[in-house]
């Protein structure tokens, strides 16, 4: 089984590159025929850099629509990014990260157990809340698809079990590090032997390769949306559409659509 | 906002009255469903998600996260369950999930696929002709999505097999034909416009013209149709400001209608009657091309005009621009002598049109006009105005009679804010919200005006 887990993880990875870029590829593909930027909306470059930081660093259009569901999704989110930021430190990049913050190894150790223990429990409890929520409003029960309760129960998995190597496992650090720096120098090595590690592994590879063909993209595509990213500048600037207009004589455009 | 209970099936039974060949047929679109509709169907929704980013991207990004669903206010208004936005869209995405996603191919129910049966383009027909296309949800909605892209979409896929409206295709075809939606003719457009004429020679005693296909004016105004017959105030204020203002200026016989049914239909359509607008000013060689009060009118010729029949050049900047822009920009220079007390006794509130906040970012110059013509403005509650106002509950496509049980349980959210405000003018600059909104009024018991913008300003414009 652990011999199988290298080849699991590059399998995996390469699921989730290929599928994304296949996804983004096709999104970019389509074009943008008219001007639907949600208004009011920034006339600038710099306006439009705003309004999409404001919504994929704070969720800002969320803020308005469900305090509550924010303050879950937020916390969700920020803590996921903050628990990826943590994984590169202690597995792939340590020393760099230790002598950077200027820590001892000691001190390197302590902070990755604090950090690792308050944004593991962060990521849990606002993934049980959206569940709960899904389970208890009407409104969400009737919407929820199985991939809604599946996405969820992935999450929550993966968490989890990095949770319990967290508080309760003895992993093998060194050999983790090891692991980790063999699948990315393409020479593998045998993974730590802990169920739990094993078991984390198996689920984020289960994660990377479901994030393409799932609602999960939305990870790649929220800076793409022309209602967010366009300009609100219509009448400054013609934005060109993909086909020709009218042709004379007032006969409609056929539908052949884009042009190359 | 109070959320109701779900209700799954409420508003299923009212549906809008379906074209039949002899509309269907002069538009171009097929007299009866092909025997292969779901080919073409499918075909043709595979085509649109290749030309539409946003169509995509609605159909691919959703959480179903709930943060639109307590945002319609044909939802809140029926708590019919497929009236939530993120339910709407999941009628769409449910076939496109099957026939075009990898997981849908695969699972088909499992990853919550559905074929595309008679039933489903039943639920179609039914729900995506219970969305105004009015973009709130939109607002709230954390990556953009816009129900107003999956309607209009569903809406052409619709029609792509013979599916439409009688309404809608009703009033495309007559803008095709006569210019404008309310099919009127040359003669009648010019006995009107010396009617009011009339009327203001006997208020005001001057010579207050309404020009009609005046070669080489400045302004070429395209006022909704409407305004000629029903809201005949609304075309008083424009000639009143635009003789005040000394402009030149001309209505035409050609372009006879600012409003754009052509968007509740196709693309095609939607191109198509925007030409007229721009044709006639090019015959006409005016200057500026101004809209008057019509709500998605603004959406077309602010956004999609250029695009669509473009480039502009011909005309000075802003173009085209909005009557209320216009107005604003002569009040500033103190162009206008102006009488608030002409409207005392009136407690005026702003009711943004769908259209002319969220599409055409249009909010502050509506309220300067009304400030300076009316001395008692308020607001209506924060929640439900500018970019989050309500729909009137009529707009994309949705005025017609047999859809009346649903307009008037999506126009509870705004008629309650319009009590809240203690109000007894709603001041509006849409056509639709303007026929729309007097009916909900009386449903619930509400004695109050509904008038345009210009309405208030033809009264306080001294002459």
């Amino acid at each position: 089984m652990t011999s199988l887990l290298p080849a699991l993880v590059y399998a995996s990875a390469a699921v989730f590159l290929v599928g994304m870029g296949w996804r983004l590829a096709a999104w970019l593909r389509a074009p943008v025929p008219l001007n639907i930027v949600l208004t009011p909306g920034p006339a600038t470059a710099a306006g439009v850099t705003r309004r999409l930081g404001g919504e994929a660093l704070l969720f800002r259009s969320l803020f308005g629509a469900d305090r509550w569901l924010w303050v879950a999704a937020w916390v969700f989110h920020i803590s996921l990014v903050l628990l990826a930021v943590g994984h590169v430190a202690g597995l792939v990049v340590p020393e760099l990260a230790r002598a950077s913050l200027g820590l001892t190894e000691d001190q390197f150790h302590q902070l990755a157990e604090v950090t690792g223990g308050v944004f593991g429990v962060l990521a849990v409890v606002p993934l049980l809340c959206l569940l709960l929520r899904r389970l208890t409003m009407e409104r969400l029960r009737y919407i929820s698809t199985f991939s809604d309760y599946f996405a969820l129960a992935l999450l929550l998995l993966v968490i989890a079990t990095g949770d319990q190597m967290r508080f309760m496992g003895a992993l093998d650090l060194a050999r983790a590090r090891q692991f980790v720096s063999g699948l990315l120098s393409f020479h593998p090595v045998a993974p730590p032997s802990d169920t739990a590690f094993v078991a984390h592994l198996l689920l984020v590879c289960a994660l990377l390769a479901y994030i393409p063909f799932s609602k999960l993209v939305h990870l790649g595509g929220l800076l793409l949306s022309p209602t967010l990213n366009q300009r609100n500048n219509a009448r400054e600037h013609r934005h060109v559409g993909p086909w020709d207009r009218l042709q004379a004589g007032g006969s409609p455009i056929s539908s052949q659509g884009p042009r190359a | 906002m109070k959320v109701p209970p779900l209700n799954p099936g409420a508003s299923s039974g009212v549906r809008s009255h379906r074209a039949r060949k002899e509309l269907l047929t002069p538009l171009g679109l097929p007299a009866e469903m092909p025997p292969d509709w779901q080919t073409v169907a499918l075909r043709k929704l595979e085509e649109l998600c290749r030309q539409r980013r946003s169509l995509q991207l609605s159909l691919d990004l959703c959480v179903r996260c709930g943060a639109c669903a307590d945002k319609c206010q044909f939802f809140l208004g029926t708590g019919d369950p497929n009236n939530m936005p993120v339910a709407r869209a999941e009628l769409l995405r449910k076939v496109y999930r099957r026939y075009f996603t990898t997981s849908g191919k695969l699972a088909g129910r499992l990853a919550a696929g559905e074929d595309l049966t008679e039933q489903v383009l039943e639920q179609w027909y039914t729900y995506f002709y219970q969305c105004s296309e009015c973009r709130r949800c939109a607002v709230f909605c954390p990556f953009g999505i816009d129900t107003a892209e999956i309607t209009a979409a569903a809406r052409e896929v619709m029609a792509s097999v013979g599916v439409a409206t009688k309404y809608v295709t009703e009033v495309v075809k007559k803008a095709h034909e006569i210019g404008n939606n309310m099919g009127i003719p040359e003669a009648a457009w010019r006995d009107s416009c010396q009617f009011l004429e009339e009327e203001m020679k006997e208020e005001t005693g001057a010579d207050i013209r309404i020009p009609v296909n005046q070669e080489g004016a400045e302004v070429l105004l395209v006022p909704p149709s409407a305004d000629l017959f029903a809201n005949t105030d609304t075309m008083i204020g424009y000639a009143k400001l635009l003789h005040a203002a000394g402009v030149s200026w001309t209505t035409s016989t050609y372009a006879s209608e600012a409003g754009n049914f052509g968007m509740f239909l196709s693309y095609e359509h939607t191109q198509k009657v925007n030409k007229r607008l721009v044709d006639a000013a090019r015959q006409l060689k005016v200057k500026r091309l101004v809209i008057g009060e019509c709500g998605h009118a603004w959406r077309a010729a602010q956004a999609f005009m250029d695009t669509m029949n473009g480039p502009l050049d011909f005309l000075e900047s802003p173009r085209p621009e909005h009557i209320c822009e216009f107005a604003v920009r002569v009040i500033r220079r103190g162009g206008l002598r102006l009488n608030k007390a002409a409207n005392d006794g009136r407690t005026v509130t702003y009711h943004d049109p769908c259209n002319l906040a969220r599409a055409g970012g249009l909010m502050e110059e509506p309220r300067e006009v009304l400030r300076a013509v009316v001395n008692d403005f308020r607001e209506m509650p924060a929640d439900t105005i500018r970019e989050r106002t309500f729909c009137c509950g009529a707009g994309g496509g949705m005025l017609a009679d047999e859809l009346m049980d649903v307009r008037m349980k999506g126009a509870k959210p705004r008629v309650d804010a319009f009590r809240a405000s203690g109000a007894n003018y709603l001041a509006t600059p849409c056509a639709i919200c303007k026929a729309q909104l007097p009916v909900a009024f009386e449903h619930y018991g509400v004695t109050a005006q509904v008038g345009g913008v210009m309405d208030l300003l033809g009264k306080a414009i001294v002459v």
